[in-house]
């Protein structure tokens, strides 16, 4: 049980020009279960290096409890880790994998005994117990490198990007896993992953990460809903956010966004002071295929051609050029859609639930809308 | 695939790689079975037959070479300045190279450097200084000081090995174990060593097999006859005038049974150790 808190870290490595981590600030609650994310080389892995104190801190610090733990040796920490390679001792069986931190921490061998056994019961290990790691599959690999951090019933869990070795299938239920292994130990946890369906599904709150920076910090649908930054906006998603090219306009008073071709009403928003261009943004799901559905805001209407057209089972994908062809998108739609590639339809646009980015900063403009 | 006239050609084709290995068999084999069938003879058998085979087996000639010839002193000698030289090497190089492969610390690219110089420079260059050194230091003429000698001489080639299969251990192993709460030489001992030991099996059969065999030292840095080691032994049946073939032959045998033995055991682990690496 512990609350960790980070302040202003940096990271220079040697014969680095540009910092790996810059001016990182963190508090992650007691018993939250905080996802960094971000694309590969942001910068994650240096922070949660550097909380476990593998890494030494260039600048800023790292506090668990309030204490600052910058000089304490990472044996000293009380932090578990789980690595991508799991990182399992090749000549040490299951049952001293597991045992080895404890051994070290001098816990009394009936009790080590007692939790070993307990956590092998808990992850399904305990046929496995006398095996050593190259004689198990990836997942069981997986399940005794998260016993091995559960058994020492540590302050703090760190994961760095536990799930990315294994295939799909086993990925969704170890996933699923973890979530309920976390939930029932409530032990505060930081997991590093560049997979932003893992950070949707098992993140309390998310951390997203750009070139060593903290883009926005947020619960999964807030910074989906709201994303920061055309990055964050794109990054959160599959397909990604839809961005395009806009110029906004005020015709009798009113707010008009010419993109594609055609004119949006806004409602009421204070975006007149942005003169220069801005970039809208419409996720894939918020556009719809005529007619439109019943119950739904505003919609603007889109001529558009199809350009593609790919059925996924669930649902179809839409990949569309404005008629003008000035802008290309993405919409994702019923898989009962009758359009075939070259067809020419209109495509309507959720008003309500269109994002707007400064182009020059490429930060949201806030809206007036809730 | 598997046609008669295939098989028939692809038998043809491989005839001479046959007959090359047959051929090396014969070169590097032949003459160990020689002395092996000398060390039963008499020399005046083989002065009568050089390439016979034995008629009658004497055995005795071991027992002869062992208590007549000071053998049993060259052995004892050879095992206690080999095997002390092996254990240190073994430990000290294992150190030495667990700190190359591990740690980025000042000055280690110019220490890995003076380690391996070692490699380069031939032992003869080397003999007049050592001399000269263990003479002042009073390890001139003693066990101890052809073991210091020995360490000194081999650590180079027996860091360059385990740093190169240390070096391939996965980071995270480390940092694990770090995380589980051990010290750096804590993980020396129960990460690294135990996972290096086939590169350990490695150097340890190589540098026996070297040491044990080493003339050039030993007969440089050792002058009483009850300090020799076993090859300087062997050059006691070269008298300068007569050579005593038969028990020549004899004392080789019994220098090199313990190699022999050696690489019986371990020649499959030590193939492993230098070819092999990989961890996971």
């Amino acid at each position: 049980m512990a609350v960790v808190e980070i302040e202003n870290l940096t990271k220079r490595y040697d014969g680095g020009a540009e910092p790996a981590v810059r001016g990182v600030s963190l508090a992650v609650a007691d018993g939250e279960f905080m996802v960094l994310l971000g694309p590969s080389g942001c910068g994650k892995s240096s922070v949660l290096r550097m909380i476990a104190g593998l890494e030494p801190i260039t600048e800023g610090t790292v506090s668990i409890d309030g204490h600052v733990v910058n000089h304490v040796p990472a044996r000293d920490r009380d932090i578990a880790m789980v690595f991508q390679s799991y990182a399992l001792y090749p000549h040490m069986t299951v049952y001293q994998n597991l045992a080895f931190g404890l051994r070290r921490r001098s816990v009394a061998p009936a009790e080590i005994e007692r939790r070993v056994r307990g956590a092998a019961e808990r992850l399904g290990l305990s046929p496995f117990l006398a095996r050593k790691p190259h004689a198990l599959s990836g997942g069981q690999r997986q399940r005794v490198a998260l016993g091995r951090a559960i058994v020492r019933d540590p302050k703090v869990f760190l994961f760095d990007e536990p799930l990315s070795n294994l295939d799909a299938a086993l990925r969704v239920s170890t996933r699923n896993e973890l979530i309920k292994q976390q939930n029932e130990i409530g032990i505060t946890t930081i997991y590093v992953t560049h997979d932003q369906v893992e950070a949707m599904t098992m993140g309390h709150r998310i951390c997203i990460m750009d070139k060593g920076e903290v883009i926005q910090v947020g619960r999964p649908l807030e910074v989906y809903g709201k994303p920061a930054n055309t990055f964050v906006a794109r990054f959160l998603g599959n397909p990604p956010m839809n961005l395009m090219k806009a110029e906004l306009g005020a015709v009798d008073g009113r707010v008009r966004c010419h993109v594609a071709g055609i004119s949006i009403e806004l409602a009421e928003r204070s975006v007149a002071a942005v003169a220069s261009g801005v970039i809208l943004g419409v996720r894939p799901e918020d556009l719809y295929e005529m007619p439109v559905p019943t119950g739904l805001g505003p919609m603007a209407e889109i001529p558009v051609r199809v350009i593609a057209v790919e059925p996924l089972g669930a649902e179809t994908l839409l990949v569309l050029a404005s008629a003008d062809g000035s802008q290309e998108f993405i919409a994702r739609v019923g898989r009962q859609t009758r359009l075939n590639p070259g067809d020419r339809s209109t495509i309507a646009l959720d008003t309500a639930r269109i994002h707007l980015f400064d182009a020059a900063t490429s930060r949201a403009i806030p809206h007036g809308r809730a | 695939m598997g046609s008669p006239a295939l098989s028939w050609f692809s038998y043809v084709r491989r005839t001479p790689l046959l007959i090359f290995l047959l051929l090396y068999t014969v070169i590097s084999g032949g003459p160990f079975l020689w002395v092996a069938a000398m060390s039963l003879r008499t020399t005046p058998e083989i002065f009568a037959a050089p390439y016979a085979l034995p008629t009658r087996l004497h055995w005795e000639k071991f027992v002869e070479a062992w208590t007549k010839s000071n053998y049993g002193t060259y052995f004892w000698n050879s095992v206690i300045v080999v095997v002390t030289a092996v254990a240190l090497l073994t430990v000290i190089g294992a150190m030495v190279a667990h700190a190359l492969a591990r740690y980025r610390f000042r000055g280690s690219r110019l220490v890995r450097f003076a380690i391996l110089s070692g490699l380069i420079l031939p032992p003869q260059l080397m003999i007049l200084s050592l001399f000269q050194i263990l003479l002042e230091y009073g390890l001139y003429n003693t066990l101890s000081g052809l073991i210091v000698v020995y360490v000194a001489g081999h650590l180079a080639i027996t860091v360059y090995i385990l740093e190169g299969f240390f070096a391939q251990i996965p980071q995270d192993l480390f940092d694990a174990a770090r995380m589980d709460g051990y010290s750096d030489f804590e993980i020396f001992w129960r990460i690294t060593l135990p996972i290096g030991v086939p590169a350990l099996f490695t150097t340890v059969t190589l540098n026996f097999i070297i040491l044990w065999n080493e003339f050039l030292y030993a007969v440089v840095l050792l002058t009483e006859d009850e300090k020799r080691t076993l090859p300087l032994g062997i050059m006691h049946f070269m008298g300068s005038h007569q050579l005593d073939v038969g028990m020549l032959a004899t004392g080789l045998m019994i220098t090199i049974a313990p190699i022999i033995l050696l690489y019986a055991f371990f020649s499959e682990t030590m193939i492993k150790g230098m070819t092999a690496g990989a961890v996971r």
